[in-house]
């Protein structure tokens, strides 16, 4: 997890905060905040439902080591920032100004982590800087490149441009029969629309799939290159849309053999039962990591059927299993996005103890400050379905993922590529 | 891939038909603003909310799923119910800002609601059967078999109302009521009895559009209701608050004018010209189609 260097960095740091001594708390806070209101609830409560079996599990076995050797146990307050920009980020200063809270696990929502990153401190140490100055380890949020926004934020999601590049790279090999491809997205939705215009269809091309009319102008498969022409000439809809037949229509016309729809469930599924009733199912579908959850599986278990996606989370492993198991024990359900969740606690467990934390309140400052600094220096963590890397330098993870599919109403594995 | 004449002529007859759902619910705004003179902003979350709890009682007690299209309208109805007694009753009638503000209220209120009890995940939704399988073709072009019966629904409704305000005692008393109320209680017709009547009319309407447009599109969510209340109250306010055809033909001409520029602007487009409709009937007509005369200052 940690280089022998930092490994001996942060247990001096730990062995000075014994010797300064200090109070030491019985329980070390976190907070977490997302989406419980509003139609991207369930990110929310998937969230806070994986955070509060991951904080019962640590508890359980005695809870988190402190600086003194003595145990603590751990605690979270959620908080619910209905995917608003604004009310995150009341809620960030409200938890870095009055809460002990140690670190926060959030905000669940990409939108909202891009607006919410910036209060933060950009750069550790700047004093003409007066940003947040508190440690924050997002999941759910997938939008790619986010974490960089500030020094103080880290985040545990999946990295898209690889697991599409994989995802279309193993495509091409064991499907040669598929040539021509055609896509749409939810233009107003920044992951959606991001992840189609910037990632998927580059990926795409560069794997030598063709673009259903001819080349886009600007796209030659580098990601993000000719992003405005790859909306122009795709058929897009809105996320909250429901009449699907001018696109639908689009579709079956290009007569394309893949159809890339980067759409959340709601609309995946309205999009695909017009596609349905059109009769214009494509031979293969490719969707995004969003839609692998059991929402688009409960609104269109048929039509999505055989729709493939990569994922960083699929039941496969026993500890993936068993986190999906908690967390529909605590009402919720583990997908891509808030099985982070369960490894974020784990992370910041393993952090607090290898940089001795006291959890004396009259500490909180610097004690933050460690934690990001313990989250900096990690260079690989557990996840839940293998082992993940940090791109240290951008706050990142690089995270295993496999390639699912829908069949007979659940996401089943297609392919592991650790394989 | 060009646009031929064949595709315009698709995209109007596929937006035309959706424009039904669009009708229906301007056909509510209209009938609640014709008895009333006030805007029930709350009203197509009231019929999405009937379709869910419809949804939620067959699946519970394992009922045939055509139950919800009974279901819908009467949870639909109740809500209505609901609606006017904390958004209209209980603020002065005096105070139409008020009961605006109220129905905006009641609008985001039940949508949480809703949210709260689904976690907001799309549901699957009971499509209409066999008119969902239907797929006619004329030639090149297709017409979507649940849209051809929800637009004869939103025409079969719209004589149903004609005949309850027209040729009933109920309508009779809601014209009354709504031309000058204080004549009509002076006739003994009793106001908050004709008001709720109202309320319950336009929210059986309201359940079954809000069971339509599910089964049209084959999901419910919770996204539904913001689009909805929008499209519907500008087919409202085009057609001419207070007329019951207006409502109908400004709702099919808003369907058929959003999927023409679809098709030929895009979706980020689309709705700019839906909205530039609205502006140019304020502007040139602002009684709508067929209202009542609004004079200007």
């Amino acid at each position: 997890m940690f280089s022998k260097l930092k490994k001996l960095k942060l247990a001096t740091l730990a062995f000075a905060t014994v010797i300064a001594g200090g109070a030491v708390a019985d329980t070390i806070k976190i907070a977490g905040w997302g989406a419980k209101s509003g139609p991207l609830r369930s990110f929310g409560v998937n969230s806070e439902a994986i955070i509060k079996a991951a904080i019962d599990r640590v508890n359980e076995t005695g809870g988190v080591k402190l600086a003194d050797g003595s145990m603590a146990k751990m605690s979270y307050d959620y908080y619910d920032s209905a995917c608003n920009p604004e009310q995150a980020i009341t809620i960030a200063r409200k938890v870095a100004s009055e809460t002990d809270a140690l670190i926060g696990i959030g905000p669940t929502c990409s939108g909202v982590a891009a607006a919410l990153f910036g209060i933060f401190q950009k750069k550790v140490g700047d004093s003409s800087d007066t940003g947040l100055q508190m440690p924050l380890l997002t999941d759910t949020a997938v939008r790619n490149g986010l974490a960089q926004i500030s020094q103080w934020t880290f985040r545990n999601t999946p990295n898209e441009p690889d697991m599409y590049d994989k995802l279309f790279a193993w495509l091409r090999k064991t499907h040669p029969e598929i040539k021509t491809i055609y896509g749409g997205t939810e233009t107003d939705q920044g992951h959606s629309a991001g992840t189609y215009s910037i990632v998927i269809v580059q990926a795409a091309i560069r794997h030598g799939f063709e673009w259903v009319n001819g080349p886009i102008d600007e796209v030659t498969g580098k990601i993000g290159e000719g992003r405005a022409n790859v909306l122009k000439s795709s058929s897009n809809w809105l996320m909250a849309d429901t009449n699907f037949s001018v696109q639908a229509r689009a579709f079956k016309k290009s007569g394309a053999d893949l159809f890339i729809v980067s759409s959340h469930p709601f609309t995946t599924c309205g999009f695909l039962k017009e596609l349905g009733r059109m009769k214009a199912m494509p031979k293969m579908m490719v969707g995004l990591t969003s839609s692998s959850s059991a929402e688009t599986l409960k609104g269109c278990p048929k039509q999505a059927e055989g729709m493939i996606i990569p994922t960083s989370f699929a039941p496969i492993t026993p500890a993936a299993k068993e986190v999906a198991a908690l967390a529909a024990a605590n009402g919720g359900a583990a997908d891509l996005h808030s099985a982070a969740a369960w490894e974020n606690v784990m992370i910041i467990k393993d952090v607090i103890e290898a940089v001795g934390i006291t959890g004396d309140p009259s500490k909180v400052k610097e004690e933050r400050a460690k934690i990001r600094d313990g989250l900096e220096a990690l260079e690989t963590t557990e996840g839940l379905i293998g082992k993940v890397t940090r791109v240290q330098d951008q706050g990142e993870a690089l995270k295993p993922f496999v390639f699912v599919h829908a069949q007979n109403g659940n996401w089943e594995v297609l392919h592991d590529p650790r394989n | 891939m060009g646009i031929g004449f064949i595709d315009i002529l698709q995209s109007l007859i596929d937006g035309i038909l959706f424009g039904s759902i669009y009708a229906l619910i301007g056909l509510g705004f209209t009938l609640i603003f014709g008895a009333m003179e006030k805007l029930n902003m709350a009203y197509a979350a009231s019929s999405i909310g009937g379709a869910y709890v419809g949804l939620g009682i067959a699946t519970l007690f394992s009922l045939p799923l055509v139950l919800i299209f009974f279901i819908g309208p009467i949870a639909a109805g109740l809500l209505s119910i609901l609606v006017y007694l904390v958004s209209f009753r209980l603020i002065p009638a005096s105070n139409h800002l008020g009961s605006l503000m109220a129905s905006i209220g009641a609008l985001f209120f039940i949508d949480e609601v809703i949210i709260h009890e689904t976690q907001g995940s799309p549901l699957t939704f009971p499509e209409l059967g066999i008119f969902s399988e239907a797929y006619f073709m004329l030639g090149d072009l297709g017409f979507r078999g649940d849209l051809i019966f929800i637009m004869i629904f939103g025409l079969v409704s719209m004589g149903v109302i004609i005949y309850l305000l027209y040729y009933t005692r109920l309508g009779l008393a809601t014209r009354a009521v709504s031309q000058q109320n204080i004549a009509a209680r002076l006739c003994g017709i009793p106001i908050h009895a004709t008001n709720i009547s109202t309320f319950v009319l336009a929210g059986i309407l309201g359940g079954f559009a809000g069971c339509l447009a599910a089964a049209s599109v084959g999901v419910i969510s919770p996204l539904l209701t913001i689009p909805i209340t929008i499209k519907g109250l500008v087919a409202a306010v085009i057609g001419g608050l207070g007329s019951i055809r207006g409502a109908i033909i400004a709702g099919l001409l808003i369907g058929g004018v959003e999927n023409f520029f679809l098709l030929v602007r895009g979706v980020n487009e689309r709705d700019i010209y839906v909205f530039l409709l609205l502006f140019v009937f304020l502007v040139l007509r602002p009684n709508g189609l067929f209202g009542n005369e609004i004079s200007r200052d």
